[in-house]
């Protein structure tokens, strides 16, 4: 059974002339990586916000787990599904890291132990365990998207919608994403992430939808889809290049390519 | 040719935010920026780039607490001196890395929100209704001058932002990682305004992660690394040598990925070794 199931779903903002999106229909199964591409206002946060019922559509049925959320409020889905937000600010209002991280799991009425392990799990796997008495205002900006990641990794959802969870972040920082949301997956969560980052895309996810003017115009293997247009991210380097050089890497991952690479240049001394 | 003008002068300059910090946010930095120059502030989270804008604008600490040392010179006035402040009302574009923190909060359009700062600066309105569309329409954001801020997408947002700095004609520009929300196509005309922005003589400092774009954009990197400046260059030496991945920072991808293949051999090929390809171009020619 999918996670997220949209059927013919529009939304209109109040005296908006035009629908934000247009009859959307997707599915995400269980374990599967999809990204929402598409130029800055076409639609990717209305349909991501759509999903967790923080929008309430004009048309259409919107279906989490199976339920359907047309009289649901985004609390009523907190034990199936987790949303970060586009601007972590927005999000996070505990007094600690520490804090922030064990709110979801304490308001699903978790047991004590549970809460204090998933915390210090979140806190290890971001590391986080050096700033979990923090103010999470007192980190910088890109740490507190982390953040506001692994807290809304604490529920252990089954539906992860992620909006921009890159953007602004190091080197390091963006390796620590493309592994949880890749862990998450590899459990079975359902992710779908709006990104104009085409390395979590090709790292993460496989699936892409193209959002054009509030309508899917495209749903295909991200690999087909990245670069095809000026409004998605390019064709990340290393599957590009495994592409042109023919080097038959096992995957266009990054791991996979730097091997068929190693192997080309060692034959070449 | 005449000697370009120092438009940002920092002497000696070190930041702490809290007494019990151990390390201070940046440690002694000495560098001079030029007029019609983009410098390149690179560096891992933490190396104290976000911070050096921070107290080239005069924000910190005065918005954000700790304590200061050493000078600082932006447009030959002082940002950290009430008539420093006071010279410098305008010539500054400061643009921090969460766009939604950067809204005045009272407009009710896009218009009004670039206005705001001219506005403020008492131009006559004849001047900001000329001025504010231009500034809009550099940034590809003319058809939204109607629309509530609070109504517009992340990227949207991120475009409007930077449009109401823009619309003051800056001598210094002080950019936080500012395309972090915009797609491919808005990321470079970014770039472009900014391009153009240093040919007008305005000095344009950004602080990104994004080496693939970057690389081309910017005259000169300050590799950044537990607040000082490590290395201090071109980006093109800087990125295909070994120096910013010392220093935690990366590269660009191809280079990231030379790297990468680099570790599963020994000893390291000829065609893995520094200097490294930057971009696809360079690589497909050294690896075919």
């Amino acid at each position: 059974m999918p996670v997220l199931r949209m059927e013919n779903v529009t939304v209109r903002y109040p005296g908006a002339p035009a629908a934000a999106i247009s009859e959307i229909s997707l599915t995400v199964e269980p374990g599967e990586g999809v990204a929402l591409l598409g130029a800055n206002g076409a639609g990717k946060t209305t349909l991501l916000r759509t999903a967790m019922a923080l929008i309430r559509p004009a048309s259409g049925r919107v279906e989490v787990a199976g339920r359907d959320t047309a009289r649901l409020h985004p609390e009523d889905l907190a034990d199936v599904a987790g949303y970060a937000f586009q601007n972590p600010e927005a999000q996070l209002f505990e007094r600690t890291v520490r804090a922030e991280i064990a709110f979801g799991p304490r308001q699903l009425g978790w047991a004590a132990g549970d809460i204090a392990q998933v915390t210090s799990e979140m806190l290890e796997q971001f590391e986080l365990t050096p700033s979990a008495d923090n103010h999470p205002y007192d980190l910088p900006a890109p740490r507190r998207r982390i953040v506001a990641l692994a807290a809304t990794l604490a529920s252990r959802p089954r539906l992860l919608l992620l909006d921009e969870p890159t953007a602004g972040l190091d080197r390091a920082g963006r390796l620590l994403v493309e592994r949880a949301v890749s862990a998450a997956r590899a459990t079975g969560v359902a992710v779908m992430a709006v990104t104009h980052d085409g390395d979590l895309t090709v790292e993460s996810l496989d699936r892409a939808v193209l959002l054009e003017n509030g309508r899917i115009t495209r749903s295909a293997d991200a690999l087909e889809v990245l670069g095809s247009t000026d409004d998605v991210p390019r064709l990340p380097a290393p599957a590009q290049l495994d592409r042109v050089l023919g080097l038959g890497a096992a995957s266009p991952r990054r791991d996979a390519v730097a091997a068929a690479l190693a192997t080309r240049c060692r034959s070449r001394g | 040719m005449a000697t370009p003008a120092v438009a940002l002068h920092l002497e000696g300059v070190t930041l702490r935010y809290g007494p019990d910090d151990t390390a201070p946010a940046l440690a002694d930095i000495s560098t001079r920026v030029c007029a019609g120059e983009v410098t390149w502030l690179f560096g891992a989270l933490g190396a104290g780039c976000s911070s050096l804008l921070l107290v080239a604008a005069g924000l910190a600490p005065r918005h954000t607490g700790g304590d200061l040392a050493g000078s600082v010179t932006a447009l030959d006035a002082d940002p950290h001196s009430p008539a420093g402040r006071a010279a410098l009302a305008g010539r500054i574009g400061y643009v921090t890395a969460a766009p939604a923190a950067q809204l005045s909060g009272v407009a009710a359009t896009v218009w009004e929100e670039v206005a705001f700062a001219p506005a403020n600066l008492g131009w006559p309105i004849e001047r900001i209704r000329a001025a504010v569309p231009r500034a809009l329409a550099r940034l590809g954001v003319g058809a939204l001058h109607h629309r509530d801020p609070a109504t517009l997408s992340g990227g949207e947002l991120q475009r409007v932002v930077i449009a109401a700095m823009l619309v003051l004609e800056p001598g210094v520009w002080l950019l936080d990682e500012p395309a972090s929300a915009l797609d491919h196509a808005g990321r470079l005309a970014l770039y472009e305004v900014l391009r153009e922005e240093a040919r007008r003589g305005a000095a344009v400092v950004i602080a990104s992660e994004d080496a693939d774009t970057l690389l081309g954009l910017a005259d000169r990197m300050l590799l950044l690394d537990a607040g000082t400046v490590a290395v201090d260059g071109h980006p093109r030496d800087i990125l295909a040598g070994n120096a910013a991945w010392q220093h935690r920072a990366g590269s660009t991808a191809t280079a990231a990925l030379a790297r990468l293949a680099a570790r599963l051999l020994e000893p390291v090929p000829s065609g893995l070794r520094p200097p490294y390809p930057l971009d696809i171009e360079s690589a497909i020619e050294r690896w075919r």
